[in-house]
């Protein structure tokens, strides 16, 4: 589980699109494929231990539950079963895994129309590393 | 050598001069503690091991210094007494105490003292790989770690409800139902006295463990066994040189930090690898969802008379981004109140509490932020002491760092149906519209991907359509 403490961090999603050019994609996108919810991933800005996404837009099928799509998400990142990854939606809550993402995206999707989400892993725990020389 | 310390007064441990001044009795020091100059202040097993010739005045001048420099260090900071008021009721794991009544509050002491306490130690063997003889500043996690498990096999092999007659009285407390010139007293209290300790006046329930007749000894050296798992020598099954191996399989390695996910699945193979511990399985939870075929396929696997196994279940979630999402905090409430559950493993941020319940807007927790020396626990009546808090610690709901791992423990197959129906209840009751977890039934490859994924295996087996048209249509979304 190497840190990918050097990875860039570039500027979230909402920040680099004014909320007209969201809302257009969104609608232009929804159009072409009405049974599928757009979907923002974004890395954590803290996060450490997880692997950048090579991608932040999805188009989720609607009937997909959160189970599927988190584990699709894993996949993509080749992440070990036991390796802690949590989706935030809007950054501050789990969403429950049995929900679709229909429904998901019908309580929680953004003004602009997307659904936005963060990936995280968990944090660790300790407090100075250099302790050795006050114990020997 | 000694540990006396600032911040060891504030453990101060029954043979302190205050007990003796406050109830007029002296307690019997434990009988393998060997009688040091000081008293006051003197941590209970501070003296263990160090039986050759006591240090000069310089040499303990410095201990005193490094021992002091190193508690403010893991933020052992000196701190106030934790107020108990008595209207409220506190919960300590699953238990209700509402202290109103010396009785209440002497009920209250026995259930936290009787709890395992473990926290960083020194001077112990080195650990493999590395040249560390202590886990101070970094093992904070995998103490947390081991407070949960005890708990768990607290409930596994000592009778439920267990209380440890040997237990420490408290310091650092203030019960409101006890304050002196309180004009709401309920009167027939009589007052301890105005010191940081308070001293059971009760202590006529008081048995010393050396009068145990009977079951109570067979209790009483149970109650050693499962201490001695958690030792701090490579053999003890769940002592930290045990736990530090078994997380080199994940990356880590002794003197690196921990997260409460990652600790879940130590313990985990801590239990499974151990052959002593073939009626206990643990459970870890991935993606927030407990799914009861997979525990009950656990417990059902072979085992020599083919009992139904006990099941530990952890729970790892992350309960927001920055900072715990306060919405949650009703069901952590619901979840604590709950006589299936064995704690949270969690903290402050980058600082790892075991919380066992709470009182209003407040976490109560043991911490192990605390270094005590190693205790050897293969010796036959090695002193139990350090090994249990006598300070119950509050923190408020809102510095809880996100990251936790829940704990659950069932001994019976009736018992892990009854801990769903409670624990599927005590989430949905909590207000928030999604649950931090969820029990559901069948197995987790039930709820897997068919249709959508060739399987996790293939690292390449991406869910991108191959076909180039509809792909381009996507415009620059990843289509699912």
């Amino acid at each position: 589980m190497a840190p990918f403490e050097k990875a860039q961090h570039p500027k979230p999603f909402k920040q680099r699109k004014s909320f007209a050019t969201r809302k257009q994609e969104v609608a232009g996108i929804r159009s072409k494929f009405p049974t599928k919810v757009p979907v923002i991933i974004e890395r954590y800005h803290r996060e450490k231990y997880l692997p950048p996404l090579d991608k932040t837009k999805f188009l989720v099928p609607q009937e997909l539950t959160m189970t599927q799509f988190v584990t699709i998400i894993r996949n993509r990142m080749t992440l070990m079963p036991s390796q802690a990854f949590y989706l935030l939606i809007n950054n501050a809550g789990i969403a429950s895994m049995s929900l679709t993402m229909a429904q998901v995206y019908k309580d929680h999707k953004d003004e602009d129309g997307f659904l936005y989400m963060t990936y995280a892993s968990q944090e660790m725990f300790g407090h100075c590393k250099c302790v050795d020389q006050f114990l020997t | 050598m000694n540990t006396v310390t600032p911040g060891a007064a504030q453990y101060m441990r029954g043979g302190a001069l205050h007990n003796d001044l406050v109830d007029g009795r002296r307690l019997t020091p434990p009988p393998s503690s060997p009688q040091v100059p000081e008293t006051r202040g003197h941590f209970g097993n501070g003296s263990l091991g160090d039986g050759a010739g006591e240090p000069d005045e310089v040499d303990k001048l410095k201990l005193k210094l490094r021992s002091a420099w190193n508690n403010v260090k893991y933020g052992w900071s000196v701190k106030s007494k934790t107020v108990f008021n008595k209207t409220s009721p506190l919960i300590l794991m699953g238990q209700s105490f509402i202290l109103n009544s010396e009785e209440e509050v002497e009920r209250f002491r026995l259930a936290f003292g009787s709890r395992v306490w473990l926290t960083y130690r020194k001077e112990f063997p080195q650990l493999d790989g590395s040249n560390l003889t202590s886990d101070c500043g970094w093992g904070c996690m995998l103490r947390s770690g081991q407070m949960l498990l005890a708990q768990g096999l607290m409930l596994h092999h000592l009778p439920r409800n267990w209380r440890w007659p040997d237990c420490p009285q408290l310091t650092d407390v203030d019960f409101e139902v006890l304050r002196p010139r309180s004009p709401s007293r309920p009167s027939g209290i009589s007052m301890p006295s105005f010191s940081s300790t308070w001293s059971a006046s009760g202590s006529k329930k008081r048995v010393s463990s050396s009068n145990l007749k009977g079951d109570d000894s067979q209790t009483e050296s149970r109650h050693r066994r499962l201490v001695s798992w958690f030792g701090d020598e490579p053999a003890a099954p769940f002592g930290v040189h045990r736990l530090v191996e078994l997380g080199k399989d994940s990356g880590k390695k002794a003197g690196d930090w921990y997260g409460p996910s990652l600790v879940a699945h130590i313990l985990r193979k801590a239990v499974d690898k151990n052959t002593e511990f073939d009626d206990l399985v643990v459970y870890v939870a991935q993606d927030c969802t407990v799914y009861k075929g997979d525990v009950m396929q656990l417990c059902e696997q072979t085992s020599p008379d083919s009992r139904w196994k006990s099941a530990i279940i952890l729970v790892p979630v992350r309960l927001g981004g920055d900072s715990l999402n306060q919405s949650y905090t009703e069901c952590i409430k619901n979840l604590l109140k709950s006589d299936f559950c064995i704690g949270i493993i969690g903290g402050k941020p980058k600082h790892s509490l075991f919380f066992i319940g709470f009182h209003d807007e407040q976490l109560l927790y043991l911490d192990p932020h605390y270094c005590q020396l190693v205790v050897d626990v293969t010796q036959e009546n090695f002193p139990l002491e350090s090994f249990h808090c006598n300070s119950p610690r509050k923190m408020n709901f809102n510095r809880m760092d996100p990251s936790c791992t829940l704990g659950f423990y069932a001994r019976t197959q009736k018992d892990f149906e009854s801990l769903c129906s409670s624990v599927t209840q005590a989430l949905s009751l909590s207000g928030e519209r999604y649950p931090i977890f969820t029990i559901v039934e069948g197995r987790g490859q039930d709820y897997g991907l068919e249709g959508y994924s060739r399987g996790g295996t293939d690292p390449s087996a991406h869910i991108l359509p191959t076909d180039p048209a509809i792909r381009n249509s996507a415009e620059g979304f990843v289509l699912l």
